[in-house]
């Protein structure tokens, strides 16, 4: 059959009316992949480039460092902008040590077995937990059984347990990529696992430790549903404004353009929210892009390989 | 070789695996009061309030003040919506999830990839805020309504999705050996015949698990699409009128709904919902893994 | 040991190798190589690890042009025409030209589907036929008879020496007419390999085979003609009975009387 095809070994023949509306699909669907992937980056592109026209005319000085005005237009969102970073940090160091210690135990220590599923198992199941429902918990726990009401710890400990799966894996993948050679040696000079893995294989992970972690910092960083009814969509207005008082009400930035736009009690309700926007999109850019530099940096000095 | 410093090294080793092993016992317990409390606030309008699991499950009629609360209207936007994106970015993920994984040169990834990773990061609102001033309103041009509507939720999910696809596709993709395409090409097939009838199929169980994460991505979602649907209470009737999905509904009445309520008892259901499907996706995933080995 | 052809010198070349270099990159792991392969007989591939007798064979169905960086300059015919020529498209040049790998590579599908899997690309689609190019092949690959009755079970359910066959059988469905084998008895165990090579021996009489072997002895069991390369170089060729009683060059004879590996 085939054969009877190509009989011959001429040019032509090899090249048979099949063969080319093969090749004709082969190219087409090449450039349909291609198509596919640059479509989303010309929409990423155009994302950022959009929100930088809208909201470029209002980043100022006095937007990024003032107060929400109640009713008034020019109010700015320096107390919003302080308590996403407030709220990070104090995340941060909820979710770190236990993040890290699990995923240690999981990947260093924990042979195969049923506490290991069912650690493994829990992760996931709180990673699948959507952010509104965990929401949801934290008012439960934090603000009503509590009796905290809306307070920056209630909101910290609630993005807690949103993200401890993900600095999990962070911490799985991270002492993943170190060599096992290293522990190998390091237990052949007779040092106890935990000095192995204090002393060698965490340092040998922080370049891509720290890259996931800023990573998920940056992810921490616009988070919304999980903190509407945990940290609050206000802030108390004045000098008290810029408060490291964890127990106070604390709305972040991200919040803050949904409540902007939905309580609409201002007139330039619309030129906050596209300010705000734009600053979060700074600011996932700026995250993404220490994390990949930080991270790189730190690989190089301590192994000396890129 | 016992001395002072090996004693005091064993004893910081067993003080260590008691840390350890409590940081991931907290991952235990934290899934577990959250499934709890949730069950338990989220069953009050079932069993505090006597209201009938059915009608809550399937009656179009939510109206808070009069104490109806079938939630029928967000149970079907959330499906739609989620379907829609499904359907849009699922293909579409698995696509260039394709490409990275066959196609692409290594620097034209270098420069594509972390451009992904900046469509992951970037917050739900923020794409709930593009949403609304970009889409919005060209839908309202283009099909002459209001704008807001699934449609609009649906285009944005597909966005949303898509790194969490393109990712798992391409992971799914790149362990399948090499030497299946080396032998599809032996036998004179194109790289497409290749991807298409060789490469596709067996990586199948690993691109389902991408969709199904994908599902799970966007049923979970709130901000955005919460400022793109438009606050409807009843089942939309189609794609470019005003809906209403579970997440959307929790958000914006919880605010307002008065503690120990058949509203908030309401509520909370819609919420011990949507973390009974999460749970669900999660088995599915188990399923469609172990039916790869 | 083959029986040495007398009419040698009238038998017509099925495919002619001439100046071939393959580069990788810019290392030149195949310098300058010629060969003529005679039509419908075994020519085997010898020489030690690492000496590039594997990256010739893949040239001969221009596999290399898969792997990025690598670079194939030189002329290869079949039957007159140069499968590297500009307007010949390599995934016909591999129809004709099929290969058969180390390992066993069947698709994760049934076995049948494996077999037609060729012919469906190649436009086949009615299921009769199908049918038959499926049984054809399996006689062919001496596998029917083991798989008739289980045609929709997965081929990876099979033994390595049953995939292998399969992955024959898979080869010849698409009717080609010379078929490259890349150490294919290397990973089975003997009696899969000497149900390999008894085959081998009967498909000679319709195509041309050229085979990679590490085994000398395999070399002498069932090929006709036999070409020695060393580091890079196709050092000598000829038929099999000369090269292994009187070798002309004294690499050769250093390889066959196991000076090295």
């Amino acid at each position: 059959m085939a054969r009877a095809l190509i009989a011959t070994a001429s040019p032509e023949k090899l090249n048979s009316d099949r063969a080319r509306s093969r090749r004709l699909l082969d190219k087409f669907m090449t450039g349909v992949l291609w198509a596919a992937a640059s479509s989303i980056i010309v929409l990423l592109l155009l994302f950022i480039a959009y929100e930088f026209v809208q909201g470029w005319g209002a980043l100022s000085w006095h937007f990024l460092t003032g107060y929400p005005s109640a009713s008034d237009a020019g109010g700015g969102v320096g107390p919003e902008i302080f308590n996403s970073f407030y709220i990070l940090i104090l995340t941060l160091i909820f979710t770190l040590p236990i993040a890290v210690g699990a995923g240690v135990y999981l990947q260093e220590y924990a042979g195969s077995g049923r506490f290991r599923d069912l650690v493994q198992f829990s992760a996931e199941s709180l990673a699948t937990v959507p952010s509104i429902v965990m929401g949801l918990f934290g008012l439960l726990i934090f603000v009503q059984t509590f009796h905290w009401h809306f307070t920056a710890v209630g909101g910290a400990l609630t993005l807690t347990l949103l993200n401890l799966p993900a600095l999990m894996r962070v911490t799985q993948e991270a002492l993943g990529s170190v060599a096992d050679t290293y522990r190998e040696a390091s237990m052949g000079l007779g040092a106890t696992k935990w000095q192995t893995v204090l002393k060698v294989i965490l340092p040998s992970a922080i370049g891509p430790l720290t890259t996931g972690v800023v990573l998920v910092a940056g992810r921490i960083f616009g988070e919304t549903a999980a903190l509407v009814f945990t940290a609050g969509a206000s802030v108390s207005y004045g000098a008290s404004a810029y408060d490291f008082n964890p127990f106070h009400t604390a709305e972040t930035l991200a919040v803050h353009l949904w409540s902007t736009h939905r309580e609409a009690l201002v007139p330039d309700a619309d030129q906050i929210a596209n300010g705000s926007a734009l600053v979060l999109l700074i600011m996932v850019l700026v995250f993404n892009v220490v994390a990949r530099v930080v991270g790189r940096q730190l690989t190089v000095r301590l192994t000396g390989k890129a | 070789m016992v001395g002072v410093r090996a004693n005091k090294a064993h004893r910081d080793e067993r003080i260590a695996l008691v840390f350890l092993i409590l940081c991931s016992v907290i991952f235990v317990v934290g899934i577990g009061l959250v499934l709890g409390y949730l069950a338990w606030n989220g069953t009050k309008l079932f069993f505090q309030d006597h209201y009938s699991l059915l009608t809550f499950l399937f009656s179009p009629d939510w109206d808070s003040l009069n104490n109806k609360f079938g939630a029928l209207p967000f149970i079907a936007g959330s499906l739609l919506a989620t379907g829609f994106a499904i359907v849009v970015g699922g293909p579409l993920g698995v696509a260039v999830g394709v490409f990275f994984s066959e196609l692409a040169p290594k620097r034209v990834a270098d420069v594509m990839k972390p451009a992904i990773e900046v469509l992951v990061g970037i917050p739900s609102v923020v794409y709930g805020w593009l949403g609304l001033t970009l889409l919005v309103p060209l839908i309202a041009k283009v099909f002459k309504v209001e704008g807001d509507g699934l449609l609009a939720g649906g285009i944005v999910l597909s966005i949303m999705i898509l790194p969490t696809v393109i990712s798992l596709s391409e992971d799914a993709l790149k362990v399948v050996p090499n030497s299946l395409r080396e032998g599809s090409a032996a036998l004179g097939a194109t790289r497409w015949e290749t991807i298409s009838r060789v490469l596709v199929p067996a990586a199948s169980s690993g691109l389902a698990v991408g969709i199904i994460l994908g599902i799970a991505r966007a049923i979970g979602e709130t901000l955005a699409v919460q400022l793109v649907l438009g606050n409807a209470s009843v089942v939309p009737s189609s794609f470019l009128k005003p809906a209403a999905a579970l997440t959307s509904e929790i958000i914006l009445d919880m605010g307002d709904a008065p503690d120990g309520s058949p509203l908030q008892h309401a509520l909370f259901s819609m919420a011990l919902l949507l973390l009974l499907i999460s749970m669900v996706l999660i088995v599915l995933i188990h399923y469609a893994l172990r039916k790869r080995a | 040991m083959v029986e040495v052809q007398k009419d040698a010198q009238t038998l017509s070349d099925k495919m002619k190798v001439e100046n071939m270099d393959v580069y990788y990159g810019s290392f030149r792991a195949m310098k300058d190589a010629n060969l003529n392969v005679p039509d419908r007989r075994v020519m085997a591939l010898i020489g030690p690890s690492g000496c590039g007798k594997s990256t010739f064979l893949r040239a001969l169905n221009r596999m290399h042009d898969l792997t990025p960086g690598t670079r194939v300059t030189g002329k290869v015919t079949l039957d007159g025409t140069d499968i590297y020529a500009a307007n010949i498209d390599p995934v016909t040049v591999r129809h004709r030209i099929g290969m058969v790998f180390q390992r066993p590579n069947p698709f994760p599908k049934s076995i049948f589907e494996n077999v037609v899997y060729g012919p469906r690309i190649h436009g086949e689609n009615n299921h009769k036929k199908l049918v038959e190019i499926a049984e054809r092949s399996l006689r062919q690959a001496a596998l029917w008879d083991e798989v008739k009755d289980r045609l929709q079970r997965s081929a990876l359910d099979l033994s390595g020496g049953q995939q292998q066959r399969l992955c024959i059988a898979r080869v010849l469905a698409v009717e080609p007419e010379v078929i490259l084998m890349d150490e294919p008895a290397s990973a089975l165990d003997p009696i899969a390999t000497s149900k390999i090579e008894d085959l081998i021996g009967e498909l000679k009489k319709e195509y041309t085979v050229v085979i990679v072997t590490h085994s000398m002895q395999q070399a002498a069991r069932i090929s006709d003609f036999t070409t020695f390369f060393l580091l890079g170089e196709l050092i000598e060729v000829g038929t099999t009975s000369d090269i292994f009683t009187r070798p002309g060059d004294k690499r050769t004879e250093d390889y066959i009387t196991g000076r090295y590996g």
